[in-house]
């Protein structure tokens, strides 16, 4: 029973950081109908960048703080500078490979300035686990899955509420029609790349001090987090949500009952799976064709 | 011009015929030790490391005249801890630049790659980091391969000796990444294990990059093992730590050398008391010839403090591997591939890691490895410092 | 062929010959036999990525399998060269299909991530898998290559290595400008229209699947022959990147574009050694600058500055016209063409688009079906050609029944559509949209395509002569060159009837033919439809144009709610008090309908 309860949380705490990936997939993928296929990157920049915060001498929630701005603005530059070029076509080949040019230029950036190492990042959160009905977790890694589903329903509330969010939202309905009501479509896609890598950059500081910065932590973790975008259906907060956590949660029993190695063939033969019943999601909006 | 225009005709006429064999390459070899190293990647530390003691060597070599009369060069090539890269700069090594020997890198998926050209050329290859017992241990004859560096084989023996001595309870579990590396030293402790008449209470295997292994942890834990063997880099034996740490678990832990690079920075007090099997290092006391080469290298590469070298053990046996091919290309006479892998079974020297009487031996297939177990050395992790056991309080309860 | 293509052959094989003789050493000629190997790797994904423009982020896990295949099978049972290749095609084909069936159901982005899954799955069934593949540790131990027996030089193995490569880039290049190059291209740009006019979408991308998946697989082999050792850790998905970029970079959907593009991958990282620390960072940047610079890659740029600094004739030449078989071929079959629905419902969800429709295009007819908007003609149109399955009724042509048929299916039975919003193969030329037309109705397969038969070219002149003279037929020769997207509008709709009629249909369907037409236009619209009747193929006019309709239609089938509320002369129906009411909501004396918004 702790077992069970062991791998619930620690797998949690995973999937918090997998939703949160998704969750800048999916904000992306709304108003743009392209990603950032170096997501991932974003999450390292914001864990490394705070390292070398600490490292320059800055109090930890101002390292934390600018590092995430720098992953914010990183966002927008690359939605400028890879992604607007490349929407016009037809095909994805475009935007996939300029943002993985950049996604490799970031990490290899990354290694030079940051070295090959992992570096922890201090926080108070994992000085010593909690004891919870005898499973031992850290606080860090309640607070992953809590922010997750925070931010999920910030985000509904601000797509409800506020004007930006009313804008992306009529972005992501249909582009053109938002154009002529006066919406500036370039201008909300570039919010939503940012906000994303906001989140991305965000993840990255939190989860830092559990797995560690380093210049090479991104990338399984962003393709990890597309995978359960789509699973959880891309056009669908809450669903990318519930997939990233129940990931996570699988991940772990498939760790601990079948074994390590078996996580990855399983966990993407689940993925695939799940698209060829579900071509759009778990919980995505299905596109009906029109002639 | 008139040569190349013949060296062509020549090889036209032969083109059809002629097998593409390594006995075409009889021609004298240049004055050079090829080096295929990561020195991109997470490992270039690793890299860095055999850079610095190989530099540091052959500049003093050269000093003091060089190799038959003419200067050693180092020839760096980058394999990012690729298999293939190393494969193909072992090709250019040997066939384009034609040099006298190669030294191996950090990886030992290259090393077991390497094996094989390293072979069918017949270039003598020494590696200074990489300790899978089988890339060196291949089975071949003539082999080519050969090690100045720890082996697992024989780090297997060391650390279950150590556990055996520090287990209470007789119960010993095995922690290993899912790599080349990890997965080669499983047969090497399980006889290691087999010959001290234990038997492991758990084997566990994890990822590069896993972030939580509690499951592992869980599993050693209910089967009551009180010590720990390691084959894992820092990154995940933090993460094993950590989960240990969650679910209540505290063995003595003993690892082989991936967690001599900054497990102390990433795990805190938790690395405290961790050991792990090195060949050399500069933390702790010095002796007046390790002072030498520290300062040395110190000024050269602008090092401040020795926990800046982040494998140690790398400069040691690089730089003892380069004067070790040194001599044998002086015993050879001749910057011949053959000639100088016969010889590295005449090379005796007084090194940095160890004594070498001879280096090698031709009688031994086990003594393809130049340094002995008896010059391995133990160290403990001691707040956020790797330093030799008997100056750490670990060091008494032994 | 063209005379460019030939030459290109002739100094890729002059450039294969001359290599192994010049090479200074032993590694110099090792490396080009990697870039053989990965240009065929290259030349296969081509055919994926550049004709059906899937993209595969996954192919470097089915060169893995193809390496392991070929290892397993030289180290365990000591296959040859060609076994050990031919069991790492065979495996490595059934894969392709087996990737190739998501693409039923999920497209772009989608599949990538597919694919991408498919190769980490790989890696880790390799690594996993340690019983038979090594595990991390990987196989080593490959013996050398060997063909019946004969050990193979290193010259040998070159040759063998150089000849697939070029026999490869051969049939691509055959591939490409036979029927089922032009399917996957049309596919690539209008599935729709592509199934419409009888090709089997599905099937043409499991064959450009199974093309990537061969090549790559057969590659596969070849490299563990090379290396004499693999272990997964060769096989990642920046592998998958790289020969993602081959295509990209030489120039998709071009011969020799692959085959350049993984030249200069194959020997950039030795350049990109020099830059020590920098060079992940200089290969990121190279592709950012492809990607920018070189969308097209160098081969496909090459190409479009040479067709600006001299543009190619837009009309055909003289002797095209003089083989033409000017006018419009006589109706397939010799059948009567008569559509019969009974009862035919469509619903969608609660809603239910279509009641029960009942209908009868009489053979040789035109025949007009009319309505409000939002009446159902759209769903009745895309009913009976299979774009929507119906919930209840039949339909069928002579007697066959269509019902629950494919929309391939039903078009190669004789429908032929056009669309309300034309749907074209925009990058293809005028002509070639034609004969894309008319193709489901050649006989050639996959080995006379890929081996140039007489039979092939003979079926393919054929199609030729009669596709020139349908492009006579809509008068459309003077711009069979160029690309169909470039058209005007007006010309678009002609091309789209020409298209149709090449697949010789027994009834003509015209989805609104006079949508956004000038009137002059209209005039020999009406007079091109009448002809086609004449020709004895049943034509179905769905439009809002009353003059047209008066002008040629001979029964009037009317629309509202999904019903048919009359069918009959076109005198008759205009003074039906129901069809009034239906256009203007209450009676009217005397009127015709004219379009009225909804």
């Amino acid at each position: 029973m702790t077992t069970i309860l062991q791998y619930t949380l620690s797998g949690l705490a995973i999937g918090g950081v997998y939703a949160l990936v998704a969750l800048g997939f999916h904000i992306m993928w709304s108003t743009a109908k392209a990603v950032n296929f170096a997501h991932g990157d974003t999450l390292m920049i914001g864990a490394v960048l705070a390292v070398m915060g600490v490292d320059a001498g800055m109090p930890v929630w101002l390292a934390c703080g600018l590092s995430i701005l720098a992953g914010g603005a990183f966002g927008v530059a690359l939605e400028r500078i890879a992604v607007r070029p490349f929407t016009a076509e037809a095909n994805s080949i475009g935007w996939m490979l300029s943002t993985i040019a950049i996604g490799i230029m970031a990490e290899s950036l990354a290694t030079m300035q940051f070295g090959g190492f992992s570096r922890a990042l201090h926080s108070p959160g994992v000085d010593r686990p909690l004891n919870v009905f005898g499973a031992g977790v850290y606080a860090q890694e309640l607070l992953i899955p809590a922010v997750a589903v925070a931010l999920t329903l910030g985000l509904g509330l601000m797509q409800k509420r506020t004007l930006i969010g009313r804008a992306m939202r009529a972005v992501a309905h249909d582009k053109r029609a938002a154009a002529l009501m006066g919406v500036n479509v370039g201008r909300i896609v570039a919010i939503s790349f940012g906000l994303s890598a906001l989140l991305g950059a965000g993840a990255g500081v939190l989860v830092a001090p559990v797995i560690q910065a380093s210049a090479t932590m991104g990338v399984l973790l962003g393709l990890k987090g597309f995978a359960v975008a789509i699973i959880g259906g891309i056009t669908s907060a809450p669903g990318v949500l519930v997939a990233g956590l129940l990931f996570g949660v699988l991940e772990k029993f498939v760790e601990g009952y079948i074994s390590t190695a078996a996580r990855e063939i399983v966990a993407f033969s689940v993925m695939i799976a799940v698209l060829l019943v579900f071509p759009q999601g778990l919980f995505g909006k299905r596109e009906t064709v029109k002639v | 011009m008139r040569r190349t225009t013949v060296s062509r005709a020549y090889g036209l006429g032969l083109a059809a015929a002629v097998a593409l064999t390594p006995a075409m390459a009889l021609a004298q070899k240049a004055p050079c030790i090829g080096n295929s190293v990561a020195t991109t990647g997470p490992a270039a530390f690793g890299g860095a490391a055999i850079k610095m003691g190989a530099e540091t060597a052959i500049e003093e070599i050269n000093a003091k005249g060089g190799v038959l009369g003419q200067p050693l060069k180092l020839i760096q090539y980058d394999d990012a801890g690729a298999p293939p890269r190393g494969i193909d700069n072992t090709r250019r090594i040997a066939l384009a630049d034609k040099c006298v020997a190669i030294l191996g890198g950090y990886h030992s998926t290259v090393s077991v790659a390497q094996a094989e050209p390293v072979n069918t050329i017949g270039i003598p290859f020494v590696g200074v980091l990489a300790a899978n017992t089988k890339a060196i241990e291949n089975g071949r004859s003539p082999n080519f391969m050969f090690r100045v560096s720890a082996k697992d084989k024989w780090v297997a023996r060391f650390l279950v000796e150590k556990a055996a001595a520090q287990s209470k309870t007789g119960k010993i579990a095995f922690f290993y990444e899912n790599t080349g590396w990890g997965n080669g030293a499983l047969p090497d402790v399980q006889a290691a294990m087999k010959a001290a008449g234990k038997e492991l209470v758990a084997t566990e295997t994890f990822n590069w990059n896993d972030q939580d292994m509690t499951p592992q942890a869980i599993r050693a834990r209910d089967a009551g093992a009180d010590v720990v063997l390691f084959w894992a880099l820092d990154r995940e034996g933090n993460q094993i730590v950590r989960s240990m740490d969650k679910v209540g678990y505290k063995p003595t832990i003993i690892g082989a050398w991936g967690i001599a690079g900054n497990l102390g920075e990433l795990a805190g007090p938790l690395a405290n008391g961790v050991q792990v099997v090195q060949t050399y290092t500069f933390m702790g006391d010095m002796d007046p010839k390790k002072k030498a080469l520290w300062d040395k290298i110190s000024a050269k590469y602008g090092l401040k403090d020795p926990s800046e070298v982040k494998m140690a053990s790398g400069v040691g046996n690089a730089y003892d591997a380069v004067y070790i091919i040194a001599q044998a290309i002086e015993k050879a006479g001749a910057y011949d591939w053959a000639k100088v892998r016969e010889a590295l079974y005449q090379v005796k020297l007084d090194g940095l890691v160890a004594t070498y009487d001879p280096a090698f031996d031709a009688s031994d297939p086990e003594r393809q490895d130049a340094i002995l177990p008896k010059y391995y050395k133990l160290t403990a992790w001691q707040d956020g410092k790797l330093l030799p056991i008997e100056q750490t309080p670990y060091g008494k309860t032994n | 062929m063209s005379r460019l293509h030939a030459l290109g052959f002739l100094a890729l094989a002059a450039l294969l010959v001359a290599v192994p003789l010049t090479a200074d050493n032993e590694y110099e000629l090792r490396l080009f036999m990697l870039f053989l190997i990965y240009g065929l790797i290259a030349v296969g994904l081509n055919v994926l990525v550049g004709l059906t423009g899937l993209v595969s982020l996954g192919q470097a896990g089915v060169f893995a399998l193809g390496s392991y295949a070929g290892a397993i099978l030289a180290v365990r049972l000591g296959a040859d060269l060609i076994t050990a290749s031919l069991g790492a095609a065979a495996i490595a084909a059934i894969f392709g299909v087996a990737l190739a069936y998501p693409t039923v159901r999920v497209r772009g982005v989608y599949l990538a991530v597919v694919t991408i899954a498919f190769g980490i799955i790989v890696e880790n069934v390799a690594i996993e898998w340690s019983a038979l593949t090594g595990g991390t540790t990987g196989l080593s131990g490959i013996p050398t290559p060997n063909v019946f027996g004969y050990e193979l030089s290193g010259y040998g193995f070159y040759g063998v290595l150089a000849a697939t490569l070029l026999l490869a880039t051969l049939a691509a290049h055959n591939l490409k400008d036979s029927r089922y190059g032009r399917a996957m291209l049309a596919v690539s740009q209008s599935e729709i229209a592509a199934r419409s006019l009888g090709i089997d979408a599905t099937a043409m991308r499991i064959l450009a699947f199974v093309a990537a998946a061969v090549t790559a697989g057969v590659a596969g082999a070849f490299y563990s022959f090379l290396n004499a050792y693999i272990s997964p850790d060769i096989f990642t998905f920046s592998d998958s990147v790289r020969f993602l970029l081959m295509v990209i970079l030489g120039g998709a959907a071009t011969t020799f574009g692959p085959v350049l593009g993984a030249f200069v991958l194959t020997y950039l990282p030795e350049y990109l050694q020099d830059f020590q620390l920098w060079q992940k960072f200089a290969y990121g940047a190279l592709l950012l600058t492809v990607m920018f610079v070189l969308p097209r890659g160098v081969l496909g740029t090459a190409g479009f500055v040479l067709k600006r600094l001299r543009p190619p004739a837009r009309g055909l030449s003289a002797a095209d016209m003089e083989m033409a078989r000017v006018g419009l071929p006589a109706a397939a079959r010799g059948a009567t063409a008569e559509l019969v629905t009974q009862g035919l419902t469509v619903r969608f969800g609660g809603l239910t688009a279509l009641s029960a429709a009942n209908l009868r295009v009489k053979g040789g007819e035109i025949h007009a079906l009319i309505g409000p908007n939002g009446a159902g003609k759209s769903t009745f149109v895309n009913a009976i050609s299979g774009v929507y399955q119906p919930s209840e009724g039949a339909f069928g042509i002579d007697g066959e029944d269509l019902t629950g048929k494919r929309q391939h299916q039903i078009a190669r039975l004789g429908l032929s559509r056009t669309f309300q919003n034309t749907e074209l193969f925009g990058d293809l030329t005028v002509l070639e949209n034609v004969l894309v037309g008319g193709q489901s109705r050649l006989s050639y397969g996959l080995a006379d395509a890929l081996l140039r038969t007489p039979r092939r070219r003979r079926e393919e002149r054929d199609l030729r002569a009669a596709a020139v003279g349908l492009l006579a037929f809509v008068d459309l020769t003077d711009h069979a060159k160029e690309a169909a997207r470039h058209l005007p509008f007006g010309l678009q709709r002609r091309l789209e009837i020409a298209r149709a009629l090449a697949a010789r249909p027994r009834l003509l369907l015209l989805d609104e033919p006079a949508a956004g037409l000038t009137t002059q236009e209209i005039g020999s619209l009406a007079d091109m439809i009448r002809k086609v009747a004449a020709a004895g193929v049943s034509v179905l006019l769905i439009e809002h144009h009353v003059d047209l309709i008066m002008a040629v239609a001979d029964t009037v089938t009317v629309l509202d709610y999904g019903q048919v509320i009359a069918s009959d002369r076109p005198g008759v129906v205009q003074n039906d008090p129901r069809v009034i009411e239906a256009y203007f909501g209450s009676p009217v004396a005397h009127g015709d309908f004219a379009e009225v918004p909804a």
